[in-house]
């Protein structure tokens, strides 16, 4: 095709948006409806997972250490007597040996840390010290019950172990993560909320899925209102395509000036959903972070770019498509068979 | 204007078939058999009228050259094209050998006369200055060189149907075929019309014309072809309403 009847059949795509510009308001309303109920989904759905991932950043597994302590209070090393008569290695006052334990010092701990830092699925590890342990614990959950454990350290000494602190990346896989942490040497038990991992695993999976049905349906809403649009007006320029092809276009001259006009309505409904839902999400955003005072929002400029490419992607995928599917349904007519449309 | 006899000179033809019809029937879906056994020539230069009853079968003889219909049988060349072997494709080319006019003049409401002639130039992809020369030329030689800007709904029924033939008439093309061009406009007109195809005739252009009008077969001396239930009854290469 000539350079300038792409000219001219572009020119015509703008000219018939303008000449129809009736069907054009109602086409980008209805687009702009779907489009904004599009980015809600996605916002929605993306906060909801910012608001999961905090939530999985919290749910801590304690991997307790074979320490000292560990072999203090464990029966089969308080029960230990000098397993190895021929031994040269002294008993302490408790009757324990360095053998009796894997975590000597400081360094072997925090190196069993690093090296359960590892591992694939794990984000953090924070060595926590038995007597932090001891102290995070008075201050934290079992503050009422602090006497119980005064009393324990008073007469036994500290009976928590030290422990690795480890946060996971995803969910997802956390019981895989906890069985390898669970074989590694050193490490006693792990501590966990399995059934927290899970149920955040769950809701991550059901959010994706509700996300893709919505979003796909409401894709699928605006390419048939595209198409109805386009249907409507091939309809009312019926004429013009039947003069068209009387005097020789090719079906690629048809068609273009259509796609043309569907891109054009689908480009200017992007532009309009991204404005509209900017201010809605501001006015939203700010409104939440003044009642709850919560700042894990996500920033709409984070979201902005995908969202417009998106939102252009569906109104240029609807308006071509659309067209498409329309225009190849009149262009098998022939003169006196338009009249019959 | 009835009963007056015009001077033409018709153009020799020089032999060369522009549309060729041969052992050409075509029954329609519903069972209707439209035309039955069609052999016909017609060659380039001439000028003729393709006249019948309702129902004769002209909409369909006309259908089948400008390939909106196929034969079901018997081969059909229009300006060398053999329609039966023609590809959906290439239907877009075929039609640009031929300018089209029709009986309700199908102008586009929305456009200006100017761009209602120059539309046909854009199909076959003309520049502007192109578009821009020849567009007046063909609005000039139909006498509507000073209606350029004025719209579709501006203009009588006559006028209208001078802008379908300047549309017609702007790509050059070998074949005209004009289906009913006098049917919704005055008698006067009429003529004017006819006489504007004469003299496109005259310069070398073959000129298919269906009418119903009998004074103007009668006063235009140009070949006949008369239709009847399908079939060819009368061809009279010497025009006239005999």
């Amino acid at each position: 095709m000539k350079l300038s009847s792409v000219k001219y059949l572009t020119k015509e795509g703008f000219r018939n948006t303008w000449a129809n510009r009736l069907m054009s308001v109602a086409s980008v309303g209805v687009l702009v409806a779907c489009m904004v109920a599009i980015g809600l989904a996605i916002l929605i759905s993306e906060n909801a997972k910012l608001a999961l991932g905090n939530l999985e950043k919290q749910n801590v597994v304690m991997a307790y250490m074979k320490d000292y302590t560990w072999a203090f209070y464990s029966d089969n090393a308080k029960d230990a007597k000098p397993a190895d008569s021929s031994s040269k290695e002294k008993a302490d006052k408790n009757g324990i040996k360095s053998s009796d334990y894997v975590i000597h010092t400081k360094e072997e701990a925090e190196l069993l840390c690093s090296e359960i830092e590892q591992l694939d699925n794990v984000e953090s590890v924070e060595y926590i010290s038995g007597e932090e342990g001891l102290k995070s614990m008075k201050e934290g959950v079992l503050k009422d019950q602090e006497q119980y454990f005064s009393f324990l350290d008073e007469k036994y000494g500290n009976p928590l172990s030290g422990a690795a602190k480890i946060t996971m990346k995803n969910m997802e896989y956390f019981d895989a993560t906890l069985e390898k942490i669970e074989n590694m040497e050193g490490i006693d038990v792990v501590q966990s909320h399995g059934d927290l991992a899970e149920k955040i695993s769950a809701i991550k999976n059901g959010l994706a899925i509700a996300g893709f049905w919505i979003i796909s349906i409401l894709m699928i809403i605006s390419l048939v209102i595209v198409s109805n649009t386009i249907r409507i007006t091939m309809y009312s320029r019926k004429l013009e395509i039947s003069i068209m092809k009387a005097v020789g276009a090719t079906n690629s001259f048809v068609r273009i000036p259509f796609i043309v006009e569907g891109v054009l309505l689908g480009v200017i409904s992007a532009v309009l959903s991204e404005g509209i839902l900017y201010f809605c999400y501001r006015v939203a955003t700010e409104a939440i972070t003044k009642t709850l005072g919560t700042t894990d929002i996500i920033m709409y400029s984070e979201l902005a770019p995908v969202l417009f490419m998106i939102f252009v992607g569906i109104g240029i995928v609807a308006g071509v498509v659309g067209s498409a599917i329309m225009i190849s349904k009149y262009l098998h007519k022939e003169g006196s068979e338009f009249a019959a449309i | 204007m009835s009963g007056q006899s015009v001077d033409i000179t018709s153009p020799e033809a020089n032999g060369k078939p522009v549309i060729e019809f041969k052992g050409v029937s075509k029954t329609y879906q519903n069972g209707t058999h439209a035309l039955n056994d069609i052999n016909i020539t017609i060659n380039q230069g001439e000028f003729v009228f393709v006249v019948g009853s309702s129902g004769a079968g002209k909409s369909t003889f006309m259908k089948l050259i400008m390939r909106e219909e196929k034969a079901n049988t018997g081969t059909i060349t229009v300006n060398g094209f053999k329609l039966n072997k023609l590809k959906r494709k290439n239907v877009p080319l075929l039609r640009r050998t031929m300018g089209i006019v029709f009986q309700d003049f199908r102008l586009i409401p929305k456009m200006n006369v100017f761009d209602n002639v120059a539309f046909a130039m854009h199909v076959v992809g003309a520049s502007g200055r192109e578009i821009r020369r020849e567009v007046s030329k063909a609005l000039s030689a139909v006498g509507l060189g000073d209606k350029a800007r004025s719209m579709p709904n501006e203009l009588s029924g006559g006028e209208q149907q001078r802008v379908g033939l300047a549309r017609a008439l702007v790509n050059h093309p070998d074949l005209i075929i004009a289906d009913e061009p006098t049917g919704n406009v005055d008698p006067n007109m009429s003529y004017e019309i006819v006489s504007m195809l004469t003299a496109i005739n005259k310069q070398g252009t073959t000129v298919l014309m269906v009418t119903h009008d009998h004074s103007l077969v009668r006063d235009f001396k140009h070949r006949v072809i008369m239709l009847d239930g399908g079939r060819i009854v009368a061809d009279n290469a010497a025009g006239g309403d005999d």
